[in-house]
């Protein structure tokens, strides 16, 4: 086994363990912070594949982003040091059952189409040129896709700004309408 | 009107952190400004700023006399019973009583250098004096008297 | 995986040591003598061992360097009793701390409580990869170094929260809420400026960007804009670096010490080291962008003086910028008082970010016109 395959494995075992630890971990922190830790495991994972642009982007958004949010939203709730009651049985099974659907479809994916290894090639892509493709107005360009995203950004921004906007009216809300929310 | 707000705003932020950090700069690039006095070094030479209190001394003059004429001003004064006068009667020459003091008891350890029986004084009898270095083995020995062995009261203080 | 590509990886590896002079003939040594993944090996741990020294000197040098400007700025001496002139009193101080024994609150997640301070050290070794010390003397030049930056040091907050969340700690909690607001707000200007320079050197390759400024820094290359960008740069960082004048994640008088307020011993030694390890990371990315990294100063068409300015080592160029820059933050830490925590988060969002954006759209027009010298 060469060093790069003792590398992946590692990377993978990590993966896999923080994974598993993520769901299980009976302290909603401690879940937070193992889906942390398994998010940085699949920066690691590109970081291997040498496609490092993705693996920045894949730690600025997920990690540095979202799981920050996730752990303010953890800070302001009640009881967050507390351990949760285990799931019940009927969770558990249907969980269970659920992993290994889908461990066995991706499983037939694999076998049935299988990946070939001609790749001998590292695959080398500028940043530049990522920009430049996200942006082109030709047929494999990405430039339509992009700008919907923006204006769905724009669109999530401007509804952020309007739900944290202090009302003229003070209106006590009903607890039908919160719980909606 | 709100964009000129604004930009007046950054202006004069920037401009007064620019004077603090010009301020502290100065400091930095001069080291004759610093104050710090390397105590037991230079414990010879060392220079004290006259306003620093460090003791209630009553001074004397080379006849072994004072100014205090025993009005209890001072005790009257400080706020946590410092300062003790025990007063005798002197028969003087025409055969009048006068009031002198007998002792000024000074407790140091209740002193906290307030200098209120300083300005209380109306004869300038006591001030305080630069002294610092009160560590002592026993408390007792902080308890001090202030007049002389034998020493009396200036003429002509009233 | 074949054997073929194996080797074909290792080689793309290696060639991301990018080392010069000495280093170069130590690699090819290295290569001719082993085989090439213990040559591999050996490089990561000379790198590694080189990059453990460097910390342990920056903690000793920083820590005594900020003793002694803050006393010079408030007109006192600094430490002078160990050693001369008190050069060895940061040595006894990590003595001391090596001694101490390192408690663990009762109540606390112990496990999470073990693990932040080695998360936000981790954190600050691998931002150490892409900096470029001196020609040629560079870890890992990755092609999108100054994302990597970005994107490395938005985990140090992670380890704040764990610290501040572990010790179970109320003045913690509320150390390391305000820690990560503030990070996570600030982030974006210094990441706004940061883009203002890759837009003028079109790369975000370390390299690329100190090799644009081979005819001038961006400083003085760049107009008003960039060094409107330098100054929020600076700004931005030092609130990332949870120094004063934005230090509420541990201000002393309200918060005893913030997130590390339950650490004592080597525990606390890590974050403590940690602090001054991330202050000399980014003021080493700020004198990379924005004062030509390694390039020494070149003024126009002075021969002369530029043929002088060559002989000065590429290293001391940027040891003295990156000095220069941490005396900078210094001065702040010791002039201005601490911020409210609205009057930082105003600052932040009322001004330092529309202001970094009008100057990124200013410098990307000085980019496409070419107004820039």
């Amino acid at each position: 086994m060469s060093a790069s395959a003792i590398i992946f494995y590692v990377i993978a075992a990590f993966l896999l363990g923080t994974g598993i630890l993520a769901v299980t971990a009976k302290k909603i922190f401690r879940a937070a912070i193992w889906l942390l830790l398994s998010l940085v495991g699949i920066a690691s994972l590109y970081f291997w594949m040498a496609v490092e642009f993705v693996a920045a982007v894949q730690i600025i958004v997920y990690v540095g982003g979202i799981v920050v949010l996730i752990i303010f939203s953890i800070f302001l709730t009640q009881q967050s040091g507390r351990e949760m009651p285990g799931p019940s049985l009927q969770r558990i099974i249907f969980s269970l059952l659920a992993v290994v659907f889908g461990l066995a479809f991706t499983h037939k994916l694999i076998i049935d189409h299988g990946f070939d290894n001609a790749v001998s090639q590292p695959f080398k892509v500028a940043v530049s040129d990522i920009g430049l493709q996200m942006l082109s107005t030709t047929e494999h360009g990405y430039i339509l896709p992009f700008e919907v995203v923006s204006m769905l950004l724009l669109a999530a921004m401007v509804g952020c700004i309007v739900i944290a906007m202090k009302s003229k009216q003070t209106t006590i809300p009903s607890p039908q309408n919160t719980e909606e929310n | 009107m709100f964009l000129k707000e604004y930009i007046s705003d950054v202006y004069n932020g920037i401009t007064s952190l620019l004077k603090g950090m010009r301020q502290t700069g100065y400091y930095f690039f001069h080291p004759k400004e610093i104050i710090t006095e390397q105590y037991p070094d230079n414990r010879a030479t060392l220079k004290l700023a006259d306003r620093f209190k460090g003791e209630v001394v009553m001074p004397h003059d080379e006849n072994n006399e004072h100014t205090c004429t025993g009005c209890t001003a001072c005790e009257l004064a400080c706020p946590n019973g410092t300062i003790k006068i025990i007063t005798r009667f002197d028969i003087t020459p025409e055969g009048k009583k006068k009031k002198a003091i007998d002792t000024f008891i000074y407790h140091l350890e209740l002193c906290t250098m307030c200098n209120l029986c300083i300005q209380a004084c109306p004869s300038d009898a006591i001030k305080m004096a630069p002294n610092f270095e009160h560590s002592v083995y026993d408390r007792s020995k902080l308890t001090k008297k202030l007049n002389l062995p034998g020493s009396k009261v200036k003429e002509g203080i009233e | 995986m074949s054997h073929e590509k194996a080797i074909n990886d290792l080689k793309i590896k290696s060639s991301m040591f990018s080392l010069e002079g000495i280093t170069s003939s130590l690699h090819q040594w290295l290569y001719a003598t082993l085989s090439p993944t213990f040559a591999l090996l050996a490089e990561c741990v000379i790198v590694i061992l080189l990059a453990i020294a460097l910390f342990a000197a920056l903690g000793l040098v920083l820590v005594l360097m900020e003793r002694k400007v803050a006393a010079h700025i408030q007109i006192r001496l600094g430490p002078n009793r160990v050693g001369p002139g008190g050069m060895f009193q940061t040595v006894a101080d990590t003595l001391k701390l090596i001694m101490k024994e390192g408690l663990t609150p009762d109540k606390a997640d112990k496990f999470l409580f073990n693990l932040a301070p080695f998360i936000v050290m981790i954190v600050a070794m691998l931002l150490l990869a892409p900096i470029a010390f001196a020609k040629g003397f560079q870890i890992w030049d990755i092609n999108i170094g100054v994302l990597y930056l970005s994107a490395i040091s938005s985990l140090s907050v992670i380890g704040i929260l764990m610290a501040g969340w572990a010790s179970n700690n109320k003045y913690s909690l509320l150390g390391a809420m305000r820690s990560g607001a503030q990070i996570v707000s600030y982030e974006l200007s210094a990441g706004l400026a940061i883009l203002s320079i890759v837009v003028l050197s079109g790369s975000l390759q370390i390299s690329d960007i100190i090799a644009a400024q081979e005819n001038g820094w961006w400083l003085f290359k760049g107009h008003i804009p960039v060094i409107i960008s330098f100054v929020i740069f600076i700004i931005a960082v030092t609130a990332e670096t949870n120094r004063a004048p934005f230090d509420l994640a541990e201000a002393e008088s309200e918060l005893t010490a913030g997130f590390h307020t339950e650490y004592s011993g080597m525990r606390f030694a890590l974050f403590f080291l940690a602090e001054y390890i991330n202050i000399f990371i980014v003021c080493a990315i700020g004198a990379t962008l924005f004062l030509g990294g390694w390039m020494p100063l070149h003024i126009g068409h002075w021969e002369g003086f530029n043929h002088i300015m060559d002989y000065i080592p590429s290293s001391i160029w940027f040891f003295g910028k990156t000095i220069f820059l941490i005396f900078l933050i210094m001065w702040f830490r010791w002039t201005f008082p601490r911020l409210r925590v609205d009057q930082l988060l105003n600052l932040e969002w009322k001004y330092l970010l529309p202001i970094s954006m009008l100057n990124l759209i200013l410098v990307t027009i000085i980019a496409i016109f070419g107004w820039h010298f």
